[in-house]
This record gives C-alpha cells, sequence and structure tokens, in this order.
C-alpha cells in the first residue's frame, strides 16, 4: 500500500482537450504553410487507395466479372454474357465444398493452436524480456529473413523417412523401420504451418502487452490479488484484442493456403486453395477458379463477420 | 538524227539507271549487326543460354528477354490473355486451342534454313489443318521410372502405377491429362475419343489409387529427390529424369511397357500479329540448329527435332535413353493427341476431383 503512496501519479490531460489542442496546432500549422487538413489528408491517401485500388480492388473485381464468364474461349476482355455456369458446377461438386469445410476446419485448428503457442513468447517478451526484450524479437523474427520456401523445405528434412526424426529414432533403435506417416499427409500440412504462424501470430499479441499499464498489476497485487488470478482478471482481458488480431491474422490466409500442402501434404493432403491454383495454373481454366475464390472470399468473410459479431470485438478494441 | 539525240537518251538511262538504284531492295542488314528485342514465353531453363546459343552468336546484338510459365495451362492462359510474347513454347496436346483462338501465326518454312533436318513426322505433329503452325523442338518419352533395388522384378505395365504391391511408394505426375493418358493406355481405351463413363471410370481408379501414391510431382526435381531418398520406387517419369539419375548412379531403369510408351514433343509458335515476325523466325531457326540441339541432347536428356544432332549421339547411355537402339521403339510408342477444350476442361475437372475427394 505504501509504494502506491509514494509512487508519483502524473495526470495527462483528457483526450477531447488534448485533440482540441491539436486541432489548434494542425490549423495553425495549416494557415502557416498554405495546406489545409483537406489536402494533407489527400496527400497521404491517396497513393495507397491508389495502390491498394489498381493492384487489389480492380484485380479482385476482375475475377468476380470473370466467375460469370461462361467459358475460356474468345477475347478474355471482351464483353460476355454473364453466366452463373461456374456456380451452378461449384455447387454441384459436392468435393470441392467438403474440402472447403475440411480446410476452414484445419485453419481454426492452427489459428488456435498458433495463438496458443505464441502467447507464452509473447508474454516472456512482454514482462520478462527486459533489457534482452529487442535481442529475443530479433531471434523470434531470424526465420523471415529464409525464404518461405526454404523454411517448409526444412520440414522435409525434419519429417522425411531419411529425416531428422526417423535417423533419431532409428539410431536409438526405438524403431526399425523409418515411419512414414510424419511426411506427406494433413498433419504434416498443420504442423508445418503452426510453425511457419507462430512468430507473426506473437507480434499482435506482444503489442496487446505492452500496452497494458504495469501499475494495474501492483494495484492487483496490493489488493491481494494472487499471479494467477491477475492474470486471468487483467493481462488475459486486456490482451485479447491482440489474440484475436492474432487469431484472424493466422485464420484468413490459412483458409486458402496451398504452398505448404503442395510441398507436405502428399496426395491426400489438398486443401481448397490448392485446388484454385489449379484451375488457374494447370487447367486454364480461370472462370471456374474465380468462382471458387468468389466463393472462398463469401465464406470467409461471413464467417469473421459472424466471429465478430460473437465476441463483439469492438467493445473489446475501445 | 537530232544532235541533242544521244544527250536525250544518255539522260534518260542515267534517271532510269538512279531510279532503278532508288527502288532495289536494300541491302540486309549481317546477322551480328542486327539489333533488336525479342520475347519469348518459356519454361523454367530453357531460359539458359545454352538453349539458344546459335541464336545468340549469330545475332548478339539482339535482345532476348524471357518470361517464364509454369505449365502448358499457364503458358496457353496467359497468351489467351494478350500476353505479347512474340515466341511461345507449348507441348504436345495443346495446340489446338492456339489456333482456334487466333493466336498463333502460320510460319513460313522457306526461311528456316534448318527445317530440311527435321524429318517429316514431326513436321506433320507441328500442324494444324494441314498448316503448319509449330515447329517441333524438343522430344522426349514419358514411361515409368523405377528403383530395381525395390522392385527387382520390374516393370511392363503402365498399370504399376495403380500397383497395391508398392502402395505409399508411387509417384503420379499432377495432371489430369496424363492421368486419362496412363488409364487410356491400361484400359485400352481410344485416347482420342474418351466418353463420360470412361472418364468416370478413370476417376474412380485415380482416387483409389490416391491411397497407394506417396505425393503428385509437379517439378522433375521434386520427384528425382523422391526416387534419390528411396521413399518413391515407382513413378511416372520422362526420360530427363531417368537419364540424370542412372548417370549419378542410382539403380534406376525405364519401363518399356506393353501397352507402349507415351512420347511427346515441344514446339516453339509466333504470336499472331507479332510485329517481330522476321525476327521470330531467325529465333525458331536458330533454335533447330545443331549447337543449340546438342545442349538439349546433353544437359536437359531430351531429343531433338533435327536429326543430325540425333545421329551424332554416341554416349550408350543416352542411346538407351532416347530408345536410339531399339528400331521398333517408335511403332511401340504412343503420341500424345491434342485436346479440345471440352476434354482440357473435363479432364483437368476430373483431376481437381480426384484431390479433392474424401
Amino acid at each position: 500500500m505504501g509504494r502506491g503512496k509514494s509512487r508519483t501519479v502524473t495526470t495527462t490531460p483528457s483526450l477531447p482537450h488534448f485533440r482540441k489542442k491539436l486541432g489548434e496546432g494542425a490549423r495553425r500549422v495549416g494557415v502557416g504553410r498554405g495546406l489545409d487538413r483537406r489536402a494533407t489528408f489527400w496527400m497521404l491517401y491517396l497513393p495507397p487507395l491508389f495502390w491498394l485500388g489498381a493492384f487489389f480492388l480492380i484485380p479482385l473485381l476482375l475475377m468476380f466479372a470473370f466467375s460469370f464468364r461462361p467459358d475460356m474461349s474468345g477475347d478474355f476482355f471482351r464483353l460476355w454474357q454473364p453466366s452463373f455456369n461456374q456456380y451452378s458446377k461449384l455447387f454441384a461438386t459436392g468435393s470441392y465444398w467438403r474440402l472447403l469445410g475440411v480446410s476452414t476446419w484445419m485453419a481454426f485448428a492452427i489459428s488456435i493452436f498458433s495463438v496458443v503457442l505464441s502467447y507464452p513468447i509473447a508474454y516472456f517478451l512482454a514482462f520478462h524480456g527486459r533489457q534482452r526484450a529487442g535481442f529475443y524479437l530479433v531471434l523470434l523474427l531470424v526465420p523471415f529473413w529464409t525464404s518461405y520456401l526454404l523454411r517448409v523445405m526444412a520440414w522435409k528434412i525434419m519429417l522425411g523417412t531419411e529425416g531428422v526424426i526417423n535417423s533419431f529414432l532409428t539410431y536409438m533403435n526405438i524403431i526399425q523401420e523409418p515411419l512414414t506417416a510424419l511426411l506427406y499427409n494433413r498433419n504434416a500440412v498443420v504442423l508445418t504451418l503452426i510453425y511457419v504462424w507462430i512468430p507473426f501470430a506473437t507480434l499482435p499479441i506482444l503489442a496487446a502487452l505492452q500496452r497494458i499499464d504495469v501499475s494495474l498489476f501492483e494495484a492487483a497485487a496490493d489488493l491481494g490479488a494472487r499471479p494467477i488470478h491477475q492474470f486471468l482478471r487483467i493481462t488475459l482481458p486486456l490482451s485479447l484484442p491482440g489474440v484475436f488480431a492474432a487469431f484472424f491474422m493466422v485464420f484468413i490466409p490459412t483458409v486458402g493456403e496451398y504452398v505448404t500442402p503442395l510441398l507436405v501434404g502428399g496426395s491426400r493432403g489438398s486443401m481448397y486453395g490448392n485446388i484454385i491454383q489449379d484451375f488457374f495454373t494447370k487447367a486454364a481454366n480461370w472462370p471456374f477458379g474465380s468462382a471458387m475464390s468468389m466463393v472462398m472470399l463469401f465464406g470467409t468473410l461471413v464467417l469473421v463477420a459472424f466471429a465478430t459479431r460473437l465476441i463483439n470485438l469492438r467493445d473489446l478494441l475501445e | 538524227m537530232n544532235p541533242k539525240r544521244p544527250l536525250l537518251y544518255s539522260l534518260t538511262i542515267l534517271t532510269l539507271l538512279l531510279s532503278a538504284c532508288g527502288t532495289a531492295p536494300a541491302t540486309e542488314v549481317p546477322p551480328d549487326q542486327l539489333t533488336g528485342t525479342l520475347s519469348v514465353l518459356d519454361w523454367a531453363g530453357y531460359d539458359q543460354e545454352d538453349f539458344w546459343v546459335d541464336f545468340k552468336n549469330t545475332y548478339p546484338n539482339v535482345t532476348v528477354n524471357f518470361e517464364i510459365g509454369i505449365s502448358d495451362a499457364d503458358i496457353y492462359a496467359k497468351m489467351a490473355a494478350g500476353n505479347q510474347a512474340d515466341v511461345f513454347h507449348p507441348y504436345s496436346g495443346w495446340l489446338q486451342f492456339y489456333v482456334d483462338e487466333g493466336l498463333v501465326e502460320e510460319i513460313d518454312t522457306s526461311k528456316l534454313a534448318n527445317w530440311d533436318k527435321v524429318s517429316d513426322f514431326h513436321k506433320k505433329l507441328g500442324q494444324i489443318n494441314g498448316k503448319q503452325y509449330f515447329i517441333p523442338w524438343d522430344i522426349g518419352f514419358s514411361s515409368i521410372l523405377y528403383r530395381t533395388d525395390k522392385i527387382p522384378e520390374g516393370v511392363d505395365s503402365w498399370a504399376a502405377l495403380t500397383d497395391p504391391k508398392y502402395a505409399g511408394h508411387i509417384s503420379m505426375w499432377d495432371d489430369g491429362p496424363g492421368a486419362v493418358t496412363v488409364s487410356s493406355y491400361i484400359h485400352g481405351y481410344d485416347e482420342t475419343a474418351i466418353t463420360a463413363e470412361q472418364l468416370a471410370t478413370i476417376k474412380e481408379e485415380w482416387v483409389a489409387q490416391r491411397d497407394l501414391n506417396l505425393f503428385y510431382w509437379a517439378g522433375e526435381p521434386e520427384l528425382q529427390e523422391g526416387m534419390r531418398s528411396g521413399d518413391v520406387w515407382a513413378a511416372y517419369a520422362w526420360q530427363g529424369s531417368y537419364a540424370l539419375l542412372l548417370g549419378e548412379g542410382l539403380p534406376v531403369a525405364y519401363a518399356n511397357p506393353k501397352e507402349g510408351r507415351n512420347s511427346w514433343v515441344g514446339f516453339y509458335g509466333i504470336r499472331k500479329g507479332t510485329e517481330n515476325l522476321d525476327l521470330a523466325l531467325k529465333f525458331l531457326d536458330a533454335k533447330l540448329a545443331e549447337a543449340t540441339g546438342n545442349n538439349v541432347v546433353n544437359l536437359f536428356y531430351y531429343g531433338h527435332s533435327n536429326q543430325d544432332v540425333m545421329k551424332s549421339v554416341t554416349d550408350p547411355m543416352l542411346k538407351e535413353a532416347f530408345g536410339l537402339n531399339d528400331p521398333d521403339i517408335l511403332e511401340k510408342t504412343n503420341f500424345t493427341p491434342n485436346l479440345t477444350a471440352e476434354q482440357r476442361d473435363a479432364w483437368t475437372a476430373m483431376w481437381a476431383e480426384v484431390k479433392a475427394a474424401p
């Protein structure tokens, strides 16, 4: 209790007051340099807007338009009679829907595991890293310095029949024949993707943990809360925005993942993204590939919207 | 005689001579002074200078830019989408659509000095509707490559790729039309006229095969690594992989299946409407020349359409890989027919369903 009293309490101006000051300052700067706020706004936002519009939105709209093309014949950029041909074929093929379900379930499992495994790392960096926190963070980011493909290929060396795990087990006489179940199946895809995502998932959780005011822990301790209660009542709730950000950061790209299944998934490890890729690169059937992409995009958006509503993300973030 | 006439005649002749000089065809620019830029849509590896060395040496001041396609479908889709490559490199089966969609220029073979060195058989494979739209270039086989230490009894049928004896040690090429080809050989189907029922049977066959198959290979290095590690015992493969692994001392053999090997040919075509037609023809001609052909044989272990190149092969390992020792090899070989757009869509969709099956 005494420590609390002896603590120097600095007051910060309330937010509306602060905004008012900032606004006045900005207006003064604007008047002085002949650049008003609107001009500044457009100057800052136009380049990214143009970039996103030209290289994300227009291709996305083109893909949407392509999904209503009856087939590949004729000039690519001619106007065509919209057709539901691709969607009707897609709706009639149960195996694609099933695979979309499997991919979504895999993405869910991978996201949960990635977040659960990332949390202790982020916690350690935020509260126990001390002066070495920066160094540990660099260590965490080291894998990003190597190619994604190389990192996934490294798992082949780990899991292959002549790989590290099999060689060790054979050397120890634990097994006589190498285990073939480690590689070229869905488990290998899940294992590899969790590894790939852990550093990504750590960053938003770390950012959320670093925002927590440490005086809250001191106050909780003063009030007699044990460490587990501090964690459950303070740390975890306040870090949830980071946890959910990490979850969605992993979940959304994983639903459409195709590189990792291609390398370690084998004959039975294909995900929905692999089939989309096949229609673009192996079948020259862009209209069907586009329809599959649109269904995945729509499905993912609906799931994310449902999830954010369910957990009331806006309240959490505020 | 008018004294002025000789002068008039002389002036007239001089004028005619001068005007004749003016309309005479311009002297062709010497090859080493020819400049320009040629754009080629090709497969990874073929952008190496070894594979266009004759062109590089003859026209050192022409810039050749390569863009890489990852599959026949990718190259076709890029060309259909308006890619501006002057020259592109499709393979057997994927020629018809370029003609149907008006994407390829008919080739004036009289401008190809090396054309006579190509056999009539291979020339014909580049013809669509009786016109020479493509020149044949690299040639190879598809068959079953297997490890002789793991399968000492040998392989004599394409059915080895669906044989439960080799469960977990088979690797099939990741390609729908390729899978239809294999099933057609096994069941004796007419590959050019696969019915819906036959396609359904083929699909079931490959869905069942998935449990025996370790992985589908998309690039040859992946397959070669699988053979080296001993994980893969039998695989659909091109003879380049066989020659490479044999050269490394790996115990491998390349089957002569009773249904016959498959053979494929790579072609070069010229984009319709290219402004670089002359340069593109020169490029194609140089592609048929000997130094380039020798590099195809010695570096990639593929055959070349220039017969002089193939006649000069003396390496016993290469002779065996190309089947040059076997005078009946062509009779026992099935050449990949051209796909229609409907077959392409149906067969690739079948393969996607195989991969997506529960």
